[in-house]
């Protein structure tokens, strides 16, 4: 038994609402998905540092027809924030579900005031990151759902070594378990470690 | 561009481990949009990222070292319209067809569809139109349009800032009448909508039956009209609406955000018509009355709320009705989310965002932005393994920073400068607390960029 494992990746799963770990962000989860239902407040705008879910979310909601999901709503250019304003107008005249998402609360983007009015008068989450233990839980139960063993070590070392997004680092995760487990070898932190720097430079 | 990326691809296929090679390299494609730019499209967002964090600068040195000059690398995902299912987030839907659309021998059709579905917002009726001093005006005259559509003021032309009530008031005189004739022809759209019929009819040579259409509502209402601006043809076909509408005793509302007089980029002609009959306005709401529209759209959401919490959203909400409603909602979501009871407290929690604009978080990006620009480095340098004492000490000052500015913990500091260790992070906390004792200048350049992040 030598070499070293071949990890072959494929993209993390498309966003979806199940495979979103909220971590602290359960009521802003809890408002997208009552209105992509057509429950309660409809227009829903998220906030939040690059990497705290927000483009998980707006995504997730896109895959209901109908729904209007407008993410980077900081980068619109001026078209774009008309049709922006459109969309929340033509969702609102319809009692469908507008979710929306940018890089700051609504009063300070530098948006058009009738757009940015709009963002502010629906319910406002701020998405908060996963925290390092939210992400360790994450990738422990990830593992457990896929009956994998998972050494503290290795788990250690995948949340070092990545990307901070979780997405990927559950993809390499995957790519982990079905390699070792094709080759029926137990996943040690050298066998990982080979692997993931095969991957490429750190 | 194919074949300096070509050149590229083989120059990488012998520099790089065959795996990486294939995971990473081989799926790009290069596009041959980009003039001195180098457009590469990965297939996901995934590769795409992996791309960028570690092969994009050794692409663009190869590329420059090929073409002899500067090329730049772009990453790029596949267009949207390439893409299979599921729909992309970026953009909503094309706006339905408008009745005005329709062929001509449709339009039959479209018309009895206007007739029933008047594209109204049912809510917003005057009962629901929480009356004050600064609509005072403005509602009596909407009241009194809605009794005699047509021949009091025509047109009622109602303007006012953002998210003061005007669509709210415009759509009320529509239900009010619906209410009355159900067989009205009532017209209720934004004038971005009027814009893409009038083009739409333009594209499909279909103005007869746009003019039909438009000639033929009893009751025309538009939003905004200041999105005319500098609209020739549009400003053109309604101008012809217009008068076809006001001679056949028809009733037009229009709503902008200024004063008839004042808009920029509209035809005097329609200017003058807009002040035919009468124009009022719209002001922000004074404290009494934003308390009794805090009041009134809690009872609308079948809330409670008691007299001091509304006073509190009130007195610190002041610009607009819409900014109020959204404060409202947010308030009533957060006490119900935490299952808490609403008391003033808990209000002043919910809106902590929107009562202390420039009180906000301290962002992990923010601290390394203005470190690097501060000490005239790249972003990148911080998360990069360089160690030389140019590089080394911003990014030790960046992570003491983070440790004192924000609550993230030692790991996750960690993992924003390149998934460094939390005990490298803890380092260089030490070393920045023992230097600036010492060192007079690094103490103030450390004070420097405290007060800049705070803002």
């Amino acid at each position: 038994m030598t070499g070293q494992l071949i990890l072959e990746l494929s993209p993390p799963a498309p966003p979806t609402f199940e495979n979103f770990v909220a971590g602290a962000n359960g009521a802003a989860v809890a408002a997208v998905r009552a209105a992509v239902r057509g429950e309660g407040e409809r227009a829903i705008y998220l906030w939040g540092d690059a990497g705290c879910g927000r483009s998980h979310l707006v995504a997730a909601a896109a895959r209901t027809p109908g729904v209007a999901a407008i993410d980077d709503v900081h980068r619109l250019d001026a078209a774009g924030q008309i049709e922006a304003f459109d969309a929340f107008n033509r969702a609102r005249a319809a009692g469908t579900a507008f979710v929306a998402a940018g890089d700051a609360p609504p009063a300070q983007l530098a948006v058009r005031a009738d757009l940015r009015t709009r963002l502010g008068s629906g319910l406002v989450f701020q998405l908060r990151p996963l925290d390092h233990a939210a992400k360790r839980a994450a990738l422990r139960a990830h593992a457990a759902s896929r009956g994998m063993a998972l050494p503290d070590e290795v788990l250690d070392y995948l949340l070092r070594r990545l990307p901070r997004d979780l997405g990927t680092q559950l993809a390499v995760l995957e790519a982990l378990d079905r390699s070792s487990l094709a080759e029926q070898r137990a996943l040690t932190l050298p066998l990982a470690r080979a692997a993931i720097e095969a991957l490429g430079p750190a | 561009m194919q074949s300096l990326w070509h050149a590229c691809l083989t120059r990488l296929e012998k520099e790089l481990p065959p795996q990486q090679f294939n995971t990473w390299i081989r799926p790009l494609s290069a596009d041959v949009r980009g003039a001195g730019t180098l457009r590469l499209v990965a297939p996901n967002r995934f590769v795409l990222q992996w791309v960028k964090d570690r092969f994009l600068r050794r692409i663009e040195t190869l590329a420059t070292e090929q073409s002899g000059t500067p090329v730049r690398v772009a990453l790029a995902l596949p267009d949207v319209s390439d893409l299979p299912e599921p729909a992309p987030p970026a953009s909503p839907q094309p706006p339905p067809a408008a009745p005005a659309a329709a062929p001509a021998a449709k339009a039959p059709a479209a018309e009895r569809r206007a007739g029933e579905r008047p594209s109204l917002i049912t809510e917003f009726t005057f009962d629901s139109f929480v009356p004050g001093k600064a609509n005072q005006l403005a509602r009596a005259a909407a009241m009194q349009v809605a009794e005699n559509p047509g021949t009091s003021y025509n047109p009622l032309f109602v303007y006012g800032g953002v998210g003061l009530g005007k669509t709210h008031l415009i759509h009320a005189v529509g239900n009010s009448v619906m209410a009355r004739q159900p067989n009205a022809r009532v017209r209720y759209l934004h004038a971005a909508q009027y814009i893409s019929d009038v083009v739409r009819a333009y594209q499909q040579k279909s103005f007869d039956a746009f003019k039909r259409y438009y000639h033929s509502l009893d009751i025309l209402l538009i939003d905004d009209i200041q999105f005319f601006t500098g609209k020739d043809r549009t400003q053109e076909e309604f101008f012809y609406a217009f008068n076809a509408l006001i001679e056949a005793h028809k009733q037009i509302i229009i709503t902008c955000d200024t004063y008839p007089r004042d808009i920029v980029g509209i035809d005097d002609r329609l200017k003058t018509r807009f002040s035919w009959g009468l124009t009022v306005a719209l002001e922000p709401p004074e404290q009494e009355m934003r308390v009794a529209i805090v009041l009134r759209k809690a009872e609308a959401l079948g809330e409670r709320l008691d007299e001091d919490v509304a006073f509190f959203i009130a007195k610190h909400i002041r610009s607009n009705v819409r900014e109020l409603e959204g404060a409202l909602k947010n308030v009533l979501a957060f006490a119900r989310f935490g299952g808490r009871e609403l008391t003033v407290e808990v209000a002043k929690e919910a809106l902590k965002d929107l009562l202390s604009l420039h009180n906000r978080q301290i962002s992990i990006e923010n601290i390394q932005k203005t470190v690097a620009e501060f000490y005239k480095i790249k972003v990148a340098d911080l998360h990069s393994k360089k160690r030389n004492r140019n590089i080394a000490r911003p990014r030790q000052m960046a992570m003491a920073l983070a440790k004192e500015l924000t609550e993230m913990s030692l790991p996750d500091i960690g993992d924003a400068f390149g998934n460094r260790d939390h005990t490298t992070v803890l380092h260089a906390c030490r070393t920045i607390a023992a230097l600036r004792t010492k060192n007079t200048d690094l103490n103030r350049d450390f004070h420097v960029l405290e007060q800049t992040l705070k803002g």
